[in-house]
C-alpha cells in the first residue's frame, strides 16, 4: 500500500467510526457497549498500524518532506479547499504516537466508562478529537489544519461538560471553550495573514524550512506577525500564561479523556504546531523570543502552583503545565530534537500517572505497606530560603492559581460584558425612540406567545 | 421532461392547493397534514428544478414592467435562483413539520403557504417593479401573521421599520426604472435608496435595532419565516450588485461586517434565548451582505453558499427554540434548564445547526466562510480578521446557547411531570435538517460549484452593465440565444472554466 493509501487509511478510520457512532447517537440508536468498544479499539489499531506503516515506508524511501496532495475537495474552481496532508518523520511520529495513546485510553475508557450514560457520547468525541488530532499532526494546509484545531476544541470542551448534568462542568466547558476560541481565532488570523502577504495557504510555507520562506519573502514583520499569532492560537490550545486559568477547570471531564487532551495529547498540540513552525520562528526572533519568555514563565507558574492544589488531577495538571512550558523553552530556544522526545515521553509518562490518578490512594498504601513507612517528601527545601510571610503570599497566590481568571474577569469579561449590554440597552432604546414609545412600558403589558 | 413550465406550476400550485384548502376550511390537522406533504412535494421540485440543467436556464422576459431598453425577466430560473427555491420550501417544510399545534392554526397554515408562495415567486423574477410587489406582499404577510393586539409591539416595529423599508424601496425602484434613468444621477439616487432599504430588511447597522426586538417579543414563528430566506439578500443581488459603483458596494460590505461582529457578540450576552437568536440572524445575515457586496467570483460563491447554509441553519436554531419554549415556556439563558437526557435529537440538532451557523468544519456553513475568507482575502483582507471574529464569537454564543438550554441540570429533577419528548415528525425534520446541513458540508462539491456559476453570472452581468450593456439582453450571442435549453448552462459552464481575472475591473 503506497504512502498516500496509508495516510488516509489512517485518518479516515477514526472519521469512519465518529460517523457511525454519531449517527447511532443522532438517531437515537446508539450501539451496545460491546459493539462501541470494540469498534473503537479495531479503529484506533488500525489507524495506528498504518500510520507506522507509514512511518516504514516513509522512512525506507529516504526522501525529504512530502506533501500529499488528495485534490480540491470543495470546488473544482479557485479558491477551494484541497485535502493535503505534509509528512516527514515529525508529523508520522507524532500521528503515530497521538493514534497509540488514543487506542490505550478507548481500551481503559471501555471499563472505565461501563453503564454510564453518556457511554456512546464519550466515544463519539472521542473520536471526533483522534480525528482532529490526526489532522492536526499531519496536516498539508491552513484549511486541514483548522479542521483538525476546531474539531479537537470543541470536542474538548464538550467532554469537560460531560457531567452535564451538573452545572459546575457545564459552566467550565464554557471557559474552556472561550479560550479555545481565542487559539481557534488566532489561527485562522495567521491563515488570512499568509493568505494576504504569500498568496497561498499551504503549510509547507511555515513548516517547509527557511529557504521556502526566504524565496517568498515571508520575512520580517510579516514573518512576525504570523508567528506571533501562531504563538497566540499555541499558548490557548496548550495552556500557557496567560490563559492557563482553563486548565484545573477542564478536569471536571471523566479521568480518561483528561488523561488524553490534558496528560498527553491535546497540550501538546500547541507544542507541536509550534514545533512545526520552527522555521517561521527562526525568521522572527521576536516571536521566538516571545514565546520562550512564555514557557519560561509558565513553567515556573506551574511548578509552583502544582505544589499546592487540593486534588491529584490538578495537581497533574499544572505539572504537564510545567513541562509543556519547558518544552516551549526547548523550542524557542532550537532545540528541536529534545523538543519532540520530550513531547513524546512526557505524553506517555503523563497518560500513565493520569490513569492510575483513581488509584492513587490504593497505590499509596501498597507503597507504605511494601516499606512500612510513609514515603519521605521531598517538598520543603525551599522552605529556610523564604521569609514566612513571602511563603505564605506565595502559598495565597498558588492556591489561587495566580489570580488569573479573577483578573481576565475584571479586565477582559466584565467591561466586554457591560459593554454588551449596555449595547442592548440602546439597541432597545433606539427601536421604542422610532416608535415613540418607552419600550419598558410596552414589555411590561406585551404578551410573548408563539 | 425538459420543459420548466410545469415544474414551475407545481412549485406554486402546492402552496396554492394549501391556501385553498385553508379558505374551505378543512379541519386543522388534516390541513397541517396536506400542508407538511404539499411542503415535502415542493421541496422534492423545487431539487429537481435545481439538479436538471435543463430545467434552471429559463426567462419569460417583458418590457411592459420597465421602461429600461430589453425589457426584464420577470420569470426566470438560472443558477442564482434554482438552489433558492429549494431553501424557500425547505423553510416552508420545517414551519409546519415542527411549530406547535398551539401556534399554527388555520390562518396559520394559510399565512406560511402564502409568504412561501411569495418568497418563491421573489426568487424566480428580476424585475424590480415584481419585486416591489412582492415585497409588500411578505411584509402584509408578516403583519397580518402578529395582527392580535396582544402582539402590538411587535406589529408596531415591523410597521415602522419594515414599512419604511418599502416605502424607500418603492421610490429608490420608481426611480431606476425611468428610461432615461441609466447613468444619471437619478439612477444613482434611486440605487442608494435601494440599498438603503435592503439594509433595514436585512438588519444591517445602523438599521439593525429591530431585528432582537421583533425577535424578542410576540410571536418567533413568523419572524423567522419572514427572516430566513433573506429577502434583503435577493434584493441586494439582482438590484444593487449588477448597478452598484465598488465604493458603494465597499461600503455596504464594511457596514454588514461591523454587524456580523457586533450581533454576534451581542448574542454572546443576552439573557433571553430569543433575542440571541435575534442577534444571531442578525449576525449571519450581514456576513451573507458582506459576501455579495465583495466583487470577487470566491468572495460571492462564498456568501451565496452562507446565504442557504445559514438560512436553514438560523431557521432550525430558532425553530427549535420554540420548540423547546412549547414545554418549558421562557427560555433565559442565566440559568441552566437541563434536559439533554429527554430530547437528544433536539439536543444534537440544535448543536449541530449552530455549529453550522458558526462555519464549523463538516458543516455547509464552513465551506462557505472558508471561500468568503478566501475569496476576500487580497482586496479586502479586513474582511478575513472580520469574520474570523464573528465566527469566534458566535460559536461561543451557540455554545453558551446549548448548555443553558440543555444541560446542567438532572432531568431526574425537573420537568418530570412534562411531557417533554419530541413527536416522532419533529424529530425526523431536526434529523433531516442535520443530515442535510452535514451532508452538503461533507460533500458539498457540486453545490459549491453551482455557486461558482451563480456568481460569475452576476459578476458577468455586472460588467455587462458597467460596459454599458442591458444585462442578459447584452449576453453573448451564444448564451442568449439558447435560454430555455441546456446549452446556456454549458455556455455558462464553459464560460466559468474560462481563464478570468478574479477581480471585478
Amino acid at each position: 500500500m503506497s504512502l498516500a493509501w496509508l495516510v488516509l487509511v489512517a485518518v479516515g478510520s477514526p472519521a469512519v467510526l465518529f460517523v457511525i457512532l454519531g449517527a447511532g447517537s443522532l438517531v437515537t440508536r446508539p450501539m451496545s457497549e460491546r459493539w462501541t468498544g470494540t469498534l473503537a479499539a479495531g479503529s484506533m489499531i488500525v489507524a495506528c498500524g498504518a500510520l507506522t506503516s507509514a512511518l516504514v515506508v516513509f522512512g525506507a524511501s529516504g526522501t525529504g518532506a512530502r506533501l500529499l496532495s488528495y485534490g480540491e475537495w470543495s470546488t473544482s474552481h479557485d479558491g477551494g479547499i484541497a485535502i493535503e496532508f505534509l509528512v516527514d518523520r515529525l508529523s508520522l511520529g507524532f500521528a503515530a504516537l497521538s493514534a497509540a495513546i488514543a487506542g490505550i485510553v478507548a481500551a481503559f475508557s471501555n471499563r472505565y466508562l461501563h453503564r454510564e450514560s453518556g457511554y456512546n457520547r464519550y466515544f463519539v468525541l472521542l473520536a471526533m478529537f483522534v480525528t482532529g488530532m490526526l489532522l492536526v499532526a499531519i496536516a498539508g494546509n491552513v484549511e486541514v489544519l483548522f479542521i483538525g484545531w476546531e474539531l479537537v476544541g470543541l470536542s474538548s470542551a464538550l467532554l469537560v461538560a460531560f457531567f452535564h448534568e451538573r452545572p459546575s462542568p457545564v459552566s467550565s466547558a464554557i471557559r474552556v471553550f472561550s479560550v479555545y476560541r481565542i487559539s481557534d481565532a488566532a489561527m485562522l488570523a495567521a491563515a488570512v495573514m499568509l493568505r494576504h502577504v504569500a498568496g497561498t495557504d499551504s503549510l509547507s510555507l511555515l513548516f517547509g524550512g527557511g529557504r521556502v520562506a526566504s524565496t517568498i519573502a515571508l520575512g520580517g514583520t510579516n514573518a512576525t506577525i504570523i508567528a506571533i499569532l501562531i504563538i497566540v492560537a499555541v499558548a490557548g490550545k496548550s495552556a500557557l500564561l496567560p490563559f492557563s486559568s482553563w486548565l484545573p477547570r477542564a478536569m471536571e471531564g471523566p479521568t480518561p479523556s483528561s488523561a488524553v487532551y490534558y496528560g498527553s495529547l491535546s497540550i501538546h498540540a500547541g507544542c507541536f504546531l509550534l514545533l512545526r513552525s520552527a522555521p517561521l520562528l527562526e525568521h522572527a526572533p521576536a516571536a521566538r523570543l516571545l514565546a520562550g519568555a512564555l514557557g519560561a514563565a509558565t513553567a515556573v507558574f506551574a511548578a509552583v502552583t502544582t505544589r499546592v492544589q487540593a486534588d491529584v488531577k490538578s495537581s497533574l495538571a499544572y505539572a504537564s503545565l510545567t513541562q509543556v512550558g519547558i518544552i516551549i523553552v526547548e523550542i524557542a530556544i532550537g532545540w528541536y530534537r529534545i523538543a519532540f522526545l520530550h513531547l513524546a515521553g512526557h505524553a506517555c509518562f503523563r497518560l500513565l500517572q493520569f490513569l492510575s490518578a483513581p488509584n492513587v490512594l490504593h497505590d499509596l498504601h501498597g507503597m507504605e505497606n511494601a516499606i512500612g513507612d510513609r514515603p519521605s517528601s521531598a517538598d520543603g527545601y525551599l522552605q529556610p530560603l523564604m521569609a514566612y510571610s513571602m511563603r505564605r503570599d506565595l502559598f495565597l497566590f498558588s492556591l489561587e492559581r495566580g489570580f488569573l481568571e479573577s483578573v481576565i474577569d475584571r479586565v477582559v469579561v466584565d467591561p466586554f460584558v457591560r459593554l454588551a449590554r449596555r449595547l442592548t440597552r440602546l439597541d432597545a432604546w433606539l427601536c421604542g425612540a422610532v416608535l415613540s414609545l418607552p419600550t419598558w412600558t410596552v414589555e411590561a403589558d406585551e404578551d410573548r406567545d408563539d | 421532461m425538459t420543459d420548466p413550465r410545469p415544474w414551475l406550476v407545481a412549485l406554486a400550485a402546492l402552496p396554492a392547493l394549501v391556501i385553498a384548502a385553508s379558505v374551505l376550511r378543512l379541519d386543522v390537522e388534516r390541513l397541517r397534514r396536506l400542508a407538511v406533504a404539499g411542503a415535502a412535494a415542493m421541496l422534492l421540485t423545487s431539487l429537481v428544478v435545481a439538479g436538471s440543467a435543463h430545467l434552471r436556464a429559463f426567462a419569460i422576459r417583458t418590457s411592459a414592467l420597465t421602461l429600461t431598453p430589453g425589457g426584464e425577466a420577470i420569470i426566470r430560473v438560472d443558477p442564482l435562483s434554482s438552489v433558492l427555491l429549494p431553501l424557500a420550501a425547505g423553510l416552508w417544510l420545517l414551519t409546519v413539520a415542527v411549530t406547535p399545534r398551539a401556534a399554527l392554526d388555520r390562518g396559520g397554515l394559510r399565512r406560511t403557504a402564502l409568504a412561501t408562495l411569495v418568497t418563491t415567486a421573489s426568487f424566480l423574477t428580476e424585475s424590480a417593479l415584481v419585486l416591489l410587489l412582492l415585497s409588500i406582499a411578505s411584509v402584509w404577510t408578516f403583519l397580518s401573521a402578529i395582527a392580535d393586539p396582544a402582539h402590538r409591539y411587535q406589529r408596531r416595529i415591523v410597521a415602522a421599520y419594515l414599512g419604511a423599508s418599502t416605502l424607500i424601496f418603492a421610490v429608490g425602484v420608481g426611480l431606476i426604472i425611468g428610461p432615461a434613468a441609466q447613468g444619471t444621477t437619478l439612477e444613482a439616487a434611486g440605487l442608494w435608496l435601494i440599498v438603503i432599504a435592503a439594509l433595514m430588511r436585512k438588519g444591517i447597522v445602523p438599521f439593525h435595532a429591530w431585528v432582537p426586538e421583533v425577535f424578542d417579543h410576540g410571536r418567533l414563528g413568523p419572524a423567522i419565516l419572514f427572516s430566513a430566506p433573506q429577502l434583503g439578500a435577493y434584493m441586494t443581488v439582482v438590484l444593487i450588485v449588477p448597478r452598484a459603483s465598488p465604493g458603494m458596494l465597499r461600503l455596504i460590505a464594511i457596514l454588514a461586517l461591523v454587524t456580523a461582529v457586533y450581533g454576534a457578540a451581542l448574542a454572546l450576552v443576552q439573557t433571553s434565548a430569543r433575542r440571541a437568536c435575534g442577534y444571531l440572524f442578525m449576525s449571519q445575515s450581514a456576513l451573507v451582505m458582506a459576501g455579495l457586496d465583495c466583487t470577487s467570483v470566491t468572495a460571492l460563491a462564498g456568501g451565496l453558499l452562507v446565504w442557504l447554509s445559514a438560512g436553514l441553519a438560523f431557521a432550525g436554531l430558532a425553530r427549535s427554540v420554540l420548540v423547546l419554549e412549547a414545554r418549558r415556556g421562557r427560555l433565559d439563558l442565566t440559568t441552566y434548564h437541563g434536559g439533554y437526557e429527554r430530547t437528544p435529537v433536539l439536543a444534537i440538532s440544535f448543536l449541530t445547526m449552530g455549529l453550522a451557523c458558526t462555519g464549523f468544519p463538516g458543516t455547509l456553513g464552513f465551506v462557505g466562510q472558508e471561500l468568503l475568507v478566501n475569496g476576500a482575502v487580497d482586496a479586502f483582507p479586513v474582511m478575513g480578521f472580520a469574520v474570523v471574529a464573528a465566527s469566534a464569537l458566535t460559536g461561543l454564543a451557540v455554545l453558551r446557547m446549548y448548555f443553558s438550554l440543555f444541560c446542567g441540570r438532572s432531568d431526574r429533577l425537573t420537568h418530570s411531570g412534562l411531557r417533554f419528548e419530541l413527536t416522532r415528525r419533529e424529530a425526523w425534520t431536526f434529523v433531516a435538517l442535520v443530515i442535510a446541513l452535514v451532508g452538503f458540508g461533507v460533500a458539498p462539491r457540486p453545490l459549491v460549484d453551482s455557486r461558482f456559476i451563480a456568481s460569475d453570472d452576476i459578476l458577468r452581468q455586472r460588467r455587462l452593465r458597467a460596459g454599458g450593456g442591458n444585462r442578459i439582453a447584452d449576453l453573448p450571442r451564444d448564451i442568449h440565444d439558447h435560454q430555455s435549453t441546456a446549452d446556456l448552462q454549458s455556455a455558462v459552464l464553459s464560460s466559468a472554466r474560462a481563464p478570468r481575472t478574479d477581480q471585478d475591473p
